[in-house]
Parts: structure tokens; C-alpha cells; sequence
């Protein structure tokens, strides 16, 4: 006779023969049947079979119990119903490890702090050592745990676990989509509406710019992704144009009150310019080419005679120009500035933001990029680096490349700028694969990438939009390339059939995640949907389900370790010879036919991304590891290398790794990029670094970076490269200078009481070598 | 507040004791101001990186 039995956690609490009845008829009813009587009479055949080997002295266990009710079944010829036992009891298991595990997690997110914790600096623009940092990561892994126990369907979140693929941004699987491109000229025609309160269409640059943040900011809210602006510069130029009509009456007004002592001149030249404007359609510009002059001038007639009118404007234009230009450097180094402190999502992070320009070529578009480019030269309050917005120069033959062109010169500054701060990066316009969609004098056909590559153009869904504008990545999944390779020993023809394999898989996952996603409404984000931002979205309600608009993202299949796999599958990387070049531009060139197959099926833009591997460069290696043991050149590193690159420890010239790189850009149209690393402070060979440029142009890459170090000396302020002691004032890393040498070397402020002094001949020098004139 | 950066007094003032030096890297696509906040696999990245030459053939 049985009374007691032990439970996982050791208690010892009655034996109720009830819950195994209960446990039986469950399963059975699984499968349709409807006898209680049979479960009932099957547990106490099994209650029987326990007490032959246990007494109420030495009580059976939880799981011996269960043991014996499968064998019972087994035993009895309820085959299927002990198969459908099997499965609950498993899941059971797993739902009870999971919650083990999610508490364990929280323990250590909890008591470690992020120096310890591997997950809090999963994504290193949060931090995680505070409140709201922790609280988001709380947030983060309840809701992961929350999916794979309830919403994934269980063979992707088993590929998931076990490291044959990576669902990004899974604590977001059922709340958002990734990121957008936002149309800045569209978003501030008319004004919009952040949240609180209706914001007029901005009248000056400032505006523009703190606008353009409330953007960026508002829409990371609705996200999970970054948030980019593809035509940066020709939004901007409005603000520009505002801000020299403006001025340019304001001083007019100033030179008719000195000149000839005119009464309320302010008023009186703003209604003869919008006197003007009514007759004419003209406004005065910044490069001063339209007439507008002449055509003000017999309206000013009753203020002053002509001689001393056209002083006047003359004076106007030089100082309207000036002022302009000042205001624009001011609106953009404030925008940097807001960028690098505004925090969105709980106030744990900083928006990832993206700005594409470099093609505007009218005046003040020009203006509004040369501005961006010198207030990044010129860092932070104290000379520091900015972190964000990343920057994306856009590079077009004709536009903005070659000596002759409109913006050749802004291209130069880029370079500069690039040697110093690490950004721009340099987007390629005329790669055959972006320039194909490229339509001049329409800049929502130029290229734009979007944080550290997504590229959102091609349209399937509708063929007439093949555009940037208001559309973005809808999610994206990477595949464990080197586990297939190791898994196929050698075999080219297994590796590529359980490569189509993970592919049918990933295909599926992206589409069930888009059916979550579809059945949003419009007011689950009030932003990029309630104001419009995404693409057709200002042609639905607040009720409105989002699954038809959606369609215009994608849906991204990423991968990583392509040198990993090739050294797996034939000993060498593509760095080291044609033949692995080959069989890497084989297998990326099959996924990237999978992806257009996959859109020509479902009408859905599934397209091939060279996963940035936030987050994931490490957890595959770990898991292949353990499961693989140590391969050279395979699992020996702490981390797979990033998508098709080169890997980063093996010594390669710039142009060859550009040339070997250069064809998967081509492939891979859900984003890609590439970097060289530079060595020696890159603004001492300038030529070099436009040379690399424009040899990524010229090898058709299509988004590329290059990489040097930044280092900084907060205590005298110099920027550059520090080994082990300061080029400036000579001190090694923690160790204290003298205020004398400080101030001989003229960077001390007096400030004793921050210890960091900025950098007083830098910030003297702001504006720096202007190069629109 | 009291500064522990600061020794000594007037002319032999000194400044900057236990402050390091900045090192801002870019990973996977972003700028981070120091490698703390990057996770393992990350700084491991970081830490195997070579440079790569400009040979002539780059030149145009
Ligand atoms: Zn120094």
C-alpha cells in the first residue's frame, strides 16, 4: 500500500491515484478517446506494478511513477496513447526547465553586475548595469521564454535553442517589426503629431533638425530595429531655404532702419517679400541666381531711392548668407548632439539613427551636408567622438565623385571627416544592383542603408514602389552555416541539401512571424503608423490591421561564417584561394536564388542579408563547440566571422580583400558591408584613404567602412592614436600630469574640478576649412 | 565635491590620476566609446584584428 510519493523538489505529499487516472485520460483524449473507466482501471494496474518494488517506508518518485505509467501503457497495448504521454511528459519537462532557467537568469541579471554578465552586454548601447537596462532585460528574456513555451511554432523554436539558426529579436517576435526608412520631407509637410501634442511644419533649420530627432525617437519607440533618414539633405534643405528667407528680410530690415531710420521695418520687408512671392512665385534664395532682387526692388520704391535699396539688399544677401550658414552649423551640432544623448525605449537607449546624404546638389542641400560633415569633425562638447547618428555618404558618379562634380568637394570632406571620426561610411550608388533602380532628380530611387547595413528597395509586392521611402526590414533570421558544413565532412552535395533544408525552415519561421505581425492594428504604433511614416499606412484607421502595408518590407534570411564553412568543408577560406572564392560565391549565390524563388511563390519580399551578428557572433561558436570539439581554423576562435567577410586575423592587402569581397554585395540585397582596416592615422595620408573609397566603388561594393583607431586623452584632450603614452602631454593611461605641462602645451581650461579639459585649441577652431562657398 | 584627480597644490597641481584613455572601435556596424560594454565573442573580434595594407594596386 502506497500513501506518499516524492515530488521533484524532495517533498513527501499523499499518493492520490486520481492525477495519474487523470494524467492517462488526458493523453487518451488527445487522440479522441473519451473512457474514463479504461484510464482509471490503467491506473490501478499501475499502482500495482509500483508497489512491487516500493512500500509506504520508502515512497516511489514523481518521475518512477510516470516510468511505470508508460510501461503500464506500453505493456497493455495503448501504444499510441503512451507515445502521446511520452510527448506531455516532455513538455512538461521542458516548460519546467525553462522556468528553472529564466529564474536563473533573472538571478544573475539581478546580482551581477554587466562586467560579469554576458546578457547585459548582449547589445552594447544599453546599459545594463541600470534600472531601466535591467528592467528591459527582465522585459527580454520573461517574453523569449514566453514564445518558445507558447507562440513559436516548437520545431523552429527547437532549430532556435539548438543553434542551427537565430531568430533575431525574438523578446520583440510578437510586438513589432525592425526598422524603417523615414521620409523627412514627407513627415514635415504639414506638420505631425509625436504623441502629445501637434507639431507645426518646422519654419527654420533648427526646427528641422530637433524635429528630424522627435522623428527618429518616436519611431525607435514603435521599433526594435535602428531608425534611418535616406534623404537626409534634401529634407534638411528646406530648413535651410526658410532660414535664409527669413534672414534675408530681417536684414534687409536692419540696413533700411540704418540707412534711411524706416519704421517698423521688419513687418514692412516681409510683406514685400511675400508681396513678392504672391506675384512672382519667388522667394529670395541662397545663391541669390533667381531675379528675386529685381523684382523687389520697385516694391521697396517707397522706403529709400534705388542707390541706397540696392545697398541695402546687397548687405542682406552677404549677411543672410553668413547668418544661414552659422544657424545651419549650429541646427546640425545640436542634432549630433541630441543624438548622442536623447534616449528612447524606458530611457535605457539611445536611438540607433542613420542619416544618408551627399547627392543634393542645390545650394542649400549642400549647405545642410557640409554643416553635418563639420559639426561631426568637430565631436562633442569636449572634442569626443559622436557615437551616433552613423553616417552614410552617398556616393554617385556625376554627383558626387569624380573631380568636376557638384559634390566632389563634399565627397573630399566625407573622406576627412571619415579619416577622423570613423564616419561617414560610403554607400555606392552606381553598383549595377542599386543603380538599377536609380532614376535621377528622384531621390527616394537612390540607395540608403540603414544602420550597420539593411538595405530596404526591391519591390515584388508592388513593382510601381521600388523605392526607399517609408518601408523597412520586417524581421530576419540567420542559419548556422559552419554547423552544416561540419555536419556534411566534407560532402559538397549534403552540405547544399541540408542547407535548402535549414532554408524551407527559415522560410516558414519569417512567414508565421509575418502573420503575427499582420494582425497588428494601427494603433499599436502610433507612430510610424499613426503618423504615416510607413508607406500607405496614412490610408488606414486606428483599427486598421497593418498586414497589407507590411507586405512593402521584407523578409531577411542572414547567415554568418561563410569562411568558417568553406574551411570546414574544403580546409581553406575564400582569402585563400579561387577555388574556395568559388564555392563561397556558389553557396551564397544559391541562398540568394532561393530568396527571389521564395518572393516569385508568396509575392513576399524575401531577400538575403549578411547578418551583422549583434549578439550572435559568439553563441554558435560556443554551442558547435561543445557539440563539434575544437576544428582549426572553425571553431578555434571566440566567434564566427561576420557574414561572407574575410576573417578579421587573416593578413590580406585592402584591395584584395575588397576585390574577394566585393561580388557578395551583389548577392546579398538585404544589406551588406564592408570594412578595411586602416593602420597609422589615416589624416596623415588622406589620398589613401579616398584611394580605398574609391576602389570599393570601382570593385563594385556597394556600402563599405573603414575602420583606424580613435583613441582619446580626456585629461589633455588629444585625439588620435595613443599606444602607450599620450603623443600630447605625455602620460600613460591612469596616470596623473602636471597642470604646468597642461599649460604649456595650452590645453588647460582651469577646470580642476572635471579633470577633463576638452580640447581648447580644437574647440577654438570650430567651422573648420569650409569648403561650400 | 571632492576630486580625487587632483594632487598637490598650485604650480605642482597635477591631474588626470586614474583616468584611462578613450579607445572608440567600431563593431558590427556601430561606434562604442570602450570595450567594456561589449560582450565576449565581440571582444574577442576585436582583439584578432589585423590591418590591412594599401598596396599600389589600390591606386587608380
Ligand atoms: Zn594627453
Amino acid at each position: 500500500m502506497i500513501n506518499t510519493i516524492v515530488k521533484r523538489d524532495g517533498r513527501c505529499v499523499l499518493f492520490d491515484i486520481d492525477k495519474i487516472t487523470d494524467a492517462i485520460f488526458k493523453a487518451a483524449q488527445a487522440l479522441g478517446g473519451n473512457d474514463r473507466q479504461t484510464a482509471r482501471e490503467l491506473a490501478e494496474l499501475v499502482v500495482k506494478h509500483v508497489e512491487q518494488a516500493h512500500t509506504d517506508d520508502n515512497p516511489p518518485t514523481v518521475e518512477e511513477v510516470q516510468d511505470a505509467v508508460e510501461y503500464q501503457l506500453v505493456e497493455s497495448g495503448h501504444a499510441r496513447t503512451a507515445k502521446e504521454y511520452i510527448l506531455y511528459r516532455a513538455q512538461r519537462t521542458r516548460i519546467r526547465d525553462m522556468n528553472t532557467r529564466l529564474m536563473k537568469t533573472y538571478e544573475e541579471l539581478t546580482y551581477q553586475s554587466a562586467g560579469e554578465n554576458d546578457v547585459k552586454r548582449e547589445n552594447a548601447n544599453i546599459d545594463g548595469d541600470t534600472a531601466m537596462g535591467t528592467m528591459l532585460k527582465y522585459g527580454s528574456e520573461g517574453a523569449k521564454q514566453f514564445y518558445h513555451m507558447f507562440v513559436l511554432n516548437p520545431v523552429h523554436s527547437k532549430a532556435h535553442l539548438e543553434g542551427d539558426i537565430h531568430i533575431h529579436d525574438l523578446d520583440f517576435l510578437t510586438l513589432t517589426t525592425t526598422c524603417c526608412q523615414i521620409d523627412i520631407e514627407k513627415l514635415f509637410r504639414g506638420g505631425f503629431c509625436p504623441g502629445h501634442g501637434f507639431l507645426r511644419e518646422p519654419n527654420d533649420i533648427q526646427s528641422y533638425t530637433a524635429l528630424a530627432c522627435i522623428a527618429i525617437q518616436s519611431n525607435q519607440n514603435d521599433q526594435h530595429g535602428g531608425q534611418s533618414i535616406p534623404n537626409f539633405d534634401y529634407g534638411m534643405a528646406h530648413g535651410v531655404r526658410k532660414t535664409y528667407r527669413k534672414l534675408y528680410s530681417r536684414n534687409l530690415a536692419k540696413a533700411l532702419e540704418l540707412l534711411v531710420g524706416l519704421e517698423n521695418a521688419d513687418e514692412a520687408t516681409k510683406a514685400v517679400r511675400e508681396k513678392v512671392h504672391a506675384a512672382h512665385g519667388l522667394y529670395p534664395v541662397l545663391a541669390d541666381d533667381n531675379g528675386y532682387r529685381d523684382l523687389e526692388l520697385p516694391e521697396l520704391a517707397g522706403f529709400a531711392d534705388e542707390p541706397t535699396l540696392m545697398k541695402a539688399q546687397a548687405f542682406a544677401v552677404e549677411q543672410a548668407y553668413q547668418e544661414t550658414k552659422r544657424a545651419t552649423y549650429q541646427a546640425m551640432e545640436a542634432l549630433v548632439h541630441n543624438l548622442n544623448t536623447m534616449h528612447s525605449r524606458a530611457g535605457a537607449q539611445v536611438p540607433f539613427s542613420s542619416l544618408n546624404y551627399g547627392t543634393d546638389t542645390s545650394p542649400e542641400g549642400r549647405m545642410a551636408t557640409e554643416a553635418i560633415l563639420l559639426a561631426t569633425d568637430a565631436g562633442l562638447g569636449h572634442g569626443e567622438t559622436a557615437i551616433f547618428p552613423i553616417h552614410i555618404f552617398k556616393v554617385k558618379e556625376g554627383v558626387s565623385f569624380n573631380p568636376g562634380d557638384p559634390n566632389y568637394d563634399l565627397f573630399k570632406l566625407a573622406c576627412r571627416v571619415s579619416a577622423k571620426r570613423l564616419f561617414p561610411n560610403f554607400s555606392f550608388l552606381d553598383a549595377p544592383y542599386n543603380l538599377q533602380y536609380y532614376k535621377p532628380g528622384h531621390p527616394e530611387t537612390e540607395i540608403a542603408y540603414m544602420g550597420c547595413r539593411t538595405r530596404v528597395i526591391g519591390n515584388c509586392h508592388d513593382r510601381s514602389r521600388e523605392i526607399v521611402n517609408g518601408r523597412g526590414n520586417l524581421s530576419f533570421t540567420s542559419i548556422n552555416l559552419p554547423r552544416i558544413a561540419i555536419r556534411a565532412k566534407g560532402d559538397i552535395d549534403f552540405f547544399f541539401e541540408e542547407l535548402d533544408r535549414k532554408i524551407d525552415l527559415v522560410i516558414d519561421q519569417l512567414m508565421e512571424r509575418y502573420q503575427i505581425q499582420a494582425k497588428k492594428k494601427v494603433r499599436n504604433f502610433p507612430f510610424l503608423m499613426g503618423q504615416g511614416i510607413w508607406i500607405d499606412s496614412d490610408k488606414l484607421g486606428p483599427d486598421d490591421e497593418v498586414g497589407e502595408v507590411l507586405k512593402h518590407g521584407t523578409l531577411s534570411v542572414g547567415f554568418i561564417g561563410l569562411a568558417e564553412t568553406l574551411k570546414a568543408l574544403i580546409g581553406q577560406h575564400h582569402g585563400e584561394s579561387e577555388y574556395a572564392q568559388n564555392l563561397g560565391l556558389d553557396i551564397i549565390g544559391h541562398m540568394r536564388k532561393r530568396m527571389d524563388d521564395a518572393t516569385r511563390e508568396t509575392g513576399f519580399n524575401y531577400t538575403l542579408l549578411a547578418t551583422p551578428a549583434e549578439g550572435l557572433a559568439g553563441r554558435f561558436v560556443r554551442i558547435d563547440r561543445k557539440l563539434y570539439g575544437e576544428i582549426e581554423g572553425v571553431t578555434d576562435h571566440d566567434f564566427y566571422t561576420n557574414s561572407f567577410h574575410i576573417p578579421v586575423y587573416y593578413n590580406i592587402s585592402a584591395s584584395e580583400k575588397i576585390r574577394l569581397e566585393a561580388p557578395y554585395h551583389a548577392l546579398t540585397n538585404a544589406g551588406h558591408i564592408s570594412y578595411i582596416e586602416l593602420d597609422g592615422d589615416p589624416l596623415k595620408n588622406l589620398d589613401a584613404f579616398e584611394q580605398v573609397v574609391r576602389y570599393m566603388k570601382e570593385c563594385g561594393i556597394g556600402y563599405g567602412s573603414i575602420n583606424h583607431p580613435v583613441d582619446r586623452d580626456p585629461v589633455c584632450g588629444y585625439t588620435g592614436i595613443i599606444d602607450e603614452v599620450c603623443p600630447r602631454c605625455g602620460r600613460h593611461e591612469g596616470e596623473a600630469v602636471s597642470v604646468e605641462k597642461l599649460r604649456s602645451l595650452g590645453c588647460w581650461n582651469g577646470n580642476v574640478d572635471c579633470g577633463y579639459c576638452g580640447d581648447p585649441n580644437e574647440e577654438a577652431a570650430r567651422l573648420p576649412n569650409s569648403v561650400v562657398e | 565635491m571632492e576630486n580625487l584627480n587632483v594632487q598637490n597644490n598650485d604650480s605642482e597641481m597635477m591631474v588626470g590620476e586614474g583616468v584611462g584613455f578613450e579607445r572608440i572601435r567600431r563593431i558590427t556596424g556601430y561606434l562604442v566609446g570602450t570595450l567594456d560594454r561589449f560582450n565576449n565573442a565581440k571582444r574577442a573580434e576585436v582583439n584578432e584584428r589585423v590591418k590591412h595594407a594599401v598596396t599600389r594596386e589600390v591606386k587608380l
